[in-house]
């Protein structure tokens, strides 16, 4: 799996099996954490079993943010025109959480592929929350209508008090990432990839991907955050999307994965690690191997465990002598 | 490139060679202790001139004697940060397990990446010269390792960008 999917997987899992057992009544209370962000809350009580109520509680954003009644803007409208029907918005959330969504199962389309889908974007809820306003940015780059923040820099939370930001221009939006790490070898192993990213956006085949660069200084769009906001260990990284990677059904795709750029970078640098730490273990072994082969008594021992089968041949052979 | 390194590594064979001469010494101000005296340092005279062997300024070899036992500390090169931190890595994960290699230090002499220590008993234990050829494929391992983990890095980064941006279209 080298892209992350935009579904949750646990989130999709839980959902049909709930689906398709809906005339047995389950207690169900599940909490689980995505990314290290995002954390799901789902639960089924056994009065009603047809209703599920999922709560998603989302990272704490940074100030320079801005959430309306605790959800990314345009995050209300976009869940609105999602699940249309068979979601409710509970308000005000559960406590600790952003967002309840109160789910009718019964109410969901009769047919397979249909139902298939609807799951899949339930699943999704990341991608309709938290890309929201993303999503709204680039819709108006794709329709070319005139944004209204034109050439004001926006800023998305993506991760807990972080943020990256976004600048609608005329005919393309600009989108800045402070990459931030926690780790030192994290930071390293993410900077090469970052100038691998630059790299490939060289390469023929990808002559038509959105514009990138990878600096260790903020650029000067952001002229205007605060400093606090600029700290990024592992630099900045700056796409440039054009109308032509917002065209129709990719829009989703490109919100989708420039909201998850982080976890996707970091979730390869610990691939890697994880890779080195397989390959050490192996080079251990052979090392040590090649230490044993300087013992002067491997060839002896050898030695010995032949002649102790040929003893213990002779032992069976004088027995048989005895018996016979 | 690889010539130098055939005498780099060949210079350090010799050495070790002739170095490798170790006896039994009991220390001589304990009684009924026996250590190693390249790394108490009682007395001088038990002592011989350490050597150091260089490739170049990155990258060197310090052998130092003593009447029972040998240390030998080497610095491994290290070009950029990431070779820089692969090779903590791997050097660390190496240390960690110096229980396994016997002639391993736990901790690297100051100012070197990795030493080890043989004394008079690794000497009866191992045959000499498998135990040199395990020093210098050691070398040569671990250059060969780091270069090939730090392709690996970049091959994998190349990919992951490749397959990131190839969405976009």
């Amino acid at each position: 799996m080298i892209l992350l999917q935009s579904s949750s997987k646990f989130l999709l899992q839980t959902l049909l099996n709930r689906v398709n057992n809906l005339e047995k009544a389950v207690e169900l209370d599940y909490q689980w954490v995505e990314f290290g962000d995002v954390r799901y809350h789902i639960q089924v009580t056994m009065k009603n079993p047809q209703y599920l109520s999922l709560s998603v509680s989302l990272p704490i954003p940074p100030p320079e943010t801005i959430f309306y009644g605790g959800l990314p803007v345009g995050a209300l409208e976009a869940i609105k025109a999602a699940y249309i029907g068979i979601v409710q918005i509970l308000d005000p959330p559960r406590d600790g959480f952003n967002l309840t969504l109160k789910l009718n199962l019964s109410k969901l389309p009769a047919q397979d592929e249909q139902r298939q889908v609807l799951l899949v974007k339930i699943a999704s809820v990341r991608e309709v929350v938290l890309g929201a306003p993303l999503a709204v940015v680039l819709r108006s780059l794709s329709s070319k209508t005139v944004s209204p923040n034109l050439n004001q820099l926006v800023a998305i939370v993506h991760r807990p008090k972080e943020s990256f930001f976004v600048l609608p221009q005329a005919e393309k939006v600009t989108v800045i990432f402070p990459m931030r790490f926690k780790d030192s070898i994290d930071t390293i192993l993410a900077t090469s990839f970052l100038q691998e990213l630059i790299e490939a956006r060289r390469s023929a085949g990808l002559q038509n991907a959105p514009l990138c660069s990878w600096s260790l200084s903020p650029p000067p769009e952001l002229k205007e955050v605060p400093a606090e906001a600029l700290s990024a260990n592992a630099g900045f990284v700056t796409f440039v999307i054009y109308p032509r990677h917002v065209e129709g059904k990719k829009l989703e795709k490109t919100v989708w994965s420039l909201s998850t750029f982080h976890a996707y970078a970091s979730y390869h640098v610990k691939c890697s690690e994880g890779f080195m730490h397989s390959r050490m273990r192996r080079r251990v072994d052979s090392l040590i191997q090649a230490l044993d082969r300087a013992k002067p008594d491997s060839e002896a021992s050898m030695g010995t465990g032949q002649s102790k089968s040929f003893k213990g041949l002779s032992l069976k052979d004088s027995r048989t002598n005895s018996s016979s | 490139m690889a010539n130098t390194l055939r005498l780099y590594l060949s210079c350090i064979r010799n050495t070790l060679d002739a170095a490798m001469c170790l006896q039994n010494f009991p220390c001589q101000e304990v009684e009924r202790h026996n250590k190693p005296e390249v790394e108490l340092k009682t007395s001088p005279e038990l002592l011989l001139n350490p050597i150091l062997i260089c490739r170049n300024e990155a990258e060197k070899c310090l052998i130092e004697t003593s009447i029972n036992s040998l240390r030998i500390s080497l610095k491994v090169k290290q070009t950029d940060e990431l070779e820089n931190i692969l090779t903590k890595k791997f050097l660390r994960f190496l240390s960690m397990r110096a229980e396994a290699f016997q002639v391993l230090r736990r901790k690297p002499v100051q100012g070197y990446d990795i030493s080890f220590l043989i004394t008079n008993y690794h000497c009866e234990e191992l045959q000499k010269h498998k135990l040199i050829g395990f020093i210098i494929q050691f070398m040569e391992d671990i250059d060969k390792e780091i270069s090939e983990l730090k392709l690996s890095v970049n091959t994998r980064g190349r990919l992951v960008a490749t397959e990131f941006l190839k969405q976009f279209i």
